[in-house]
């Protein structure tokens, strides 16, 4: 394919970035629960191709291996669990967030910068193709972990645990053309009996307390 | 020929959990559950001392192709989990069936809580043995999995309040360690090359010094604070006391004594290798202050608890605190001083919650104020509040004095790490010595008014003997024995250690 130009290369993989930091601030605007659900499984779904593309271009077949997987248990298996969760849960909506939707997306924009600042004495060090990925890497990483702060129903806080990782596999994607194969297999194994772990424990704490609001969560005190 | 053996021993050390945790979803006479425990842990033991052996003759052994890496460092902190591990389950024999006889858990819960209990000793042995900083990383992560019901084994809302909150905050700090995974392998490749082994422990260590300084200081700084969290340092520490309080009472002397230490090994492992390429001031002065902040503010949250098994709790992160001042400040004294009270803590620290088990059962209650006269109601697990509380406050007869003393001395030859932290030795060995006196005074009080005092007259008197006294009379021992006579292997193996922590 001779249209496809190192410099191509490079345009398609920014693009693939940042459709899923994009997709990212619509996890964070969005209140509907199953909307984010949604939401999560298309940027997981726009991981798998970035990963697709950067193991086409580089000619490392183990990422394909890697997208694969990613299709399987972000795309297909952990949002189905979500929505049988939520479909379970008498809440379908966030109504109470401890930081509204417009100011968490201005916080969002200052930790994109945050990222870009923090990796910028580093990012001349990477491959060429997927120099700038680091950094949109590390501010969704950021991002998951400021909702995670942000929002307080279980399901929302579970979804932004799973936002991280994907930042962190496009991080190890685009930083270093992914991780031993052996470390991916693991991490995936972890993210998946997390996301199992932690829907079966909605599912208790729905019973125990009749809510998912982790602010409810407030018997342990000093 | 050695090599093979290596490789049984090796597999000696990972096949039982696995098998062990296998077995007991399928077998449901409680008898049956804990002779495989004990089994299990046993194999695991004997294939230490196997390792340990030859660690201490060669050096370090790789097994499966350099899949495996284990030298001095490892060797101690399997010796913790092993030693941890078998009183653990020494105790669970009484502790388990007497719940289950009450009828606080259902006996046919009785296997997933084995099988989670093997899981979780398989976790931790696999992130000790791991040649690669990634399958580290997993398996860690694997031990938070493992352990979320085992803590919210009761089922009531607290339980399930803190397993949630352990949860979250450990996965979240987790997730931060595997960013900083991800920038060592990033440059470590740049020297490497794209080769699988670019995590490898034996790879980088040899490579290190070429490694890029900035790359590294960052991924130090993410694995820092991922693995801290699991530590439980300040202010990354908020899931440990809920966790401790609800957990059952082997599971939180697991977690204590054993999970923290491996959470250390973790930081130490990185450590090893930024500080060939990056001056190691900048990772001790981070150690140290964040050690220093976690003790301090530990000690003076001991003085607010009301709740024994909290107070153990915040003793728990205040001990770490130490050790990490001791890994921060360095030098020969300081590193074994560290490894020496990680050794020391897990054993007082397990022998504590024994005690707060046999107490909790008795009196129903975590409430200090309601805890009176355990020296009549329960004498042994008076006596073994009382050696605990005392080896926990660092009194002399105890080795927590041995090693705390280590810490201070090397913590007053050289003072704090670090330009910005340069103030001479004068001040921080102030504040350490004057906040392990709040610690002493707050443990020390509690304690007392625990063992001593009228009992209250609906719980009954007495103490029958278990299978559950076997391992409090021997961690008692232990504590007592270790500050006059360190045994050769276990001292050799410490210095060792510590030597290859000191930074060049």
């Amino acid at each position: 394919m001779s249209w496809l130009t190192p410099h191509i290369g490079t345009q398609l993989v920014d693009l693939g970035s940042a459709l899923l930091l994009l997709t990212c601030f619509a996890i964070v605007a969005q209140r509907r629960l199953s909307a984010c659900v949604d939401l999560f499984a298309l940027q997981s779904l726009f991981l798998a191709m970035t990963a697709a593309l950067v193991a086409f271009l580089t000619g490392t077949p183990h990422i394909y291996f890697a997208a694969a997987l990613t299709v399987l248990v972000k795309v297909l298996v952990i949002p189905r669990v979500l929505k049988r969760v939520i479909e379970r849960l008498n809440v379908t909506r966030e109504l109470v967030m401890n930081i509204n939707v417009p100011a968490s997306l201005l916080i969002c924009g200052v930790l994109v910068m945050v990222a870009f600042f923090i990796t910028q004495p580093i990012m001349p060090f990477g491959h060429l193709l997927t120099r700038d990925s680091l950094a949109i890497a590390l501010a969704i990483v950021l991002i998951g972990f400021f909702t995670m702060i942000a929002r307080q129903k279980a399901v929302t806080q579970l979804i932004a645990f799973l936002v991280m990782e994907n930042g962190l596999f496009l991080g190890a994607t685009a930083a270093t053309y992914g991780m031993p194969l052996i470390v991916e297999l693991g991490v995936f194994f972890d993210v998946l009996v997390a996301a199992l772990i932690a829907g079966i424990y909605t599912n208790r704490l729905q019973d125990a307390f009749d809510s998912v609001d982790t602010t409810r969560l407030s018997e342990l005190k000093e | 020929m050695t090599v093979d053996y290596m490789t049984i021993a090796v597999s000696l050390l990972l096949l039982p959990p696995l098998m062990a945790g296998g077995l007991s979803l399928l077998i449901t006479s409680s008898r049956r559950l804990h002779l495989t425990n004990l089994i299990s842990i046993g194999t695991l033991i004997a294939a230490e001392v196997a390792i340990t052996r030859t660690v201490l003759a060669q050096g370090s052994v790789t097994a499966f192709g350099e899949i495996v890496y284990i030298d001095a460092l490892s060797s101690v902190i399997l010796f913790i989990i092993g030693t941890v591990g078998l009183a653990c389950s020494l105790y669970m024999r009484s502790y388990m069936d007497d719940q289950v006889a009450r009828g606080v858990i259902a006996p046919n819960r009785l296997n997933l809580f084995f099988f989670l209990f093997h899981m979780f000793i398989l976790a931790m042995v696999v992130a000790t043995v791991a040649n690669s900083l990634g399958v580290q990383w997993v398996a860690i992560e694997a031990t938070t999995l493992a352990t979320t019901f085992l803590i919210a084994f009761w089922r009531r809302r607290e339980s399930l309040e803190a397993g949630w909150k352990y949860l979250i905050l450990c996965s979240v700090g987790i997730s931060l360690a595997l960013f900083g995974v991800v920038l060592m392998y990033y440059s470590s490749l740049r020297v490497l090359g794209d080769v699988s082994s670019a995590l490898n422990i034996t790879q980088l260590q040899q490579v290190a010094a070429q490694l890029d300084p900035h790359i590294l200081k960052l991924a130090f700084v993410f694995l820092f604070v991922g693995y801290g969290t699991k530590v439980g340092l300040v202010p990354m520490h908020s899931w440990l006391p809920d966790a401790y309080t609800e957990a059952p009472a082997p599971v939180a002397a697991m977690l204590a004594g054993v999970l923290e230490t491996v959470a250390v090994y973790a930081i130490l492992r990185s450590r090893a290798i930024v500080d060939q390429a990056v001056s190691p001031e900048f990772t001790g002065g981070l150690l140290a202050l964040f050690g220093l902040v976690s003790f301090a503010l530990a000690a003076f949250f001991i003085l607010l608890q009301h709740n024994y098994k909290r107070l153990f709790a915040y003793s728990s992160i205040e001990h770490m605190g130490l050790a990490m001042i001791g890994f921060g400040v360095g030098g020969a004294i300081g590193n074994f001083g560290g490894l020496f009270h990680l050794v020391n803590h897990a054993f007082a620290k397990s022998l504590a919650f024994f005690a707060a088990g046999n107490i909790h059962r008795r009196f129903k209650t975590v409430e200090i104020d309601q805890v009176h006269g355990l020296v009549t109601v329960l004498p042994w697990s008076a006596l073994a509040l009382m050696i605990a509380g005392l080896a926990l406050a660092a009194l002399p007869p105890f080795a927590l004095f041995a090693s705390e003393m280590q810490i201070i001395t090397a913590l007053g030859t050289s003072g704090l790490p670090g330009e910005w932290l340069q103030s001479g030795p004068r001040i921080p060995v102030i504040i350490l010595l004057f906040c392990s006196l709040v610690a002493f005074a707050g443990v020390l009080s509690r304690i007392t008014s625990m063992v001593w005092g009228v009992p209250p007259k609906d719980v009954p008197e007495g103490e029958q003997w278990s299978v559950g006294h076997i391992p409090i009379i021997l961690l008692g021992a232990v504590l007592l024995g270790f500050c006059w006579v360190l045994p050769t292997p276990l001292r050799q193996l410490l210095d060792t250690a510590s030597a290859m922590l000191v930074n060049r």
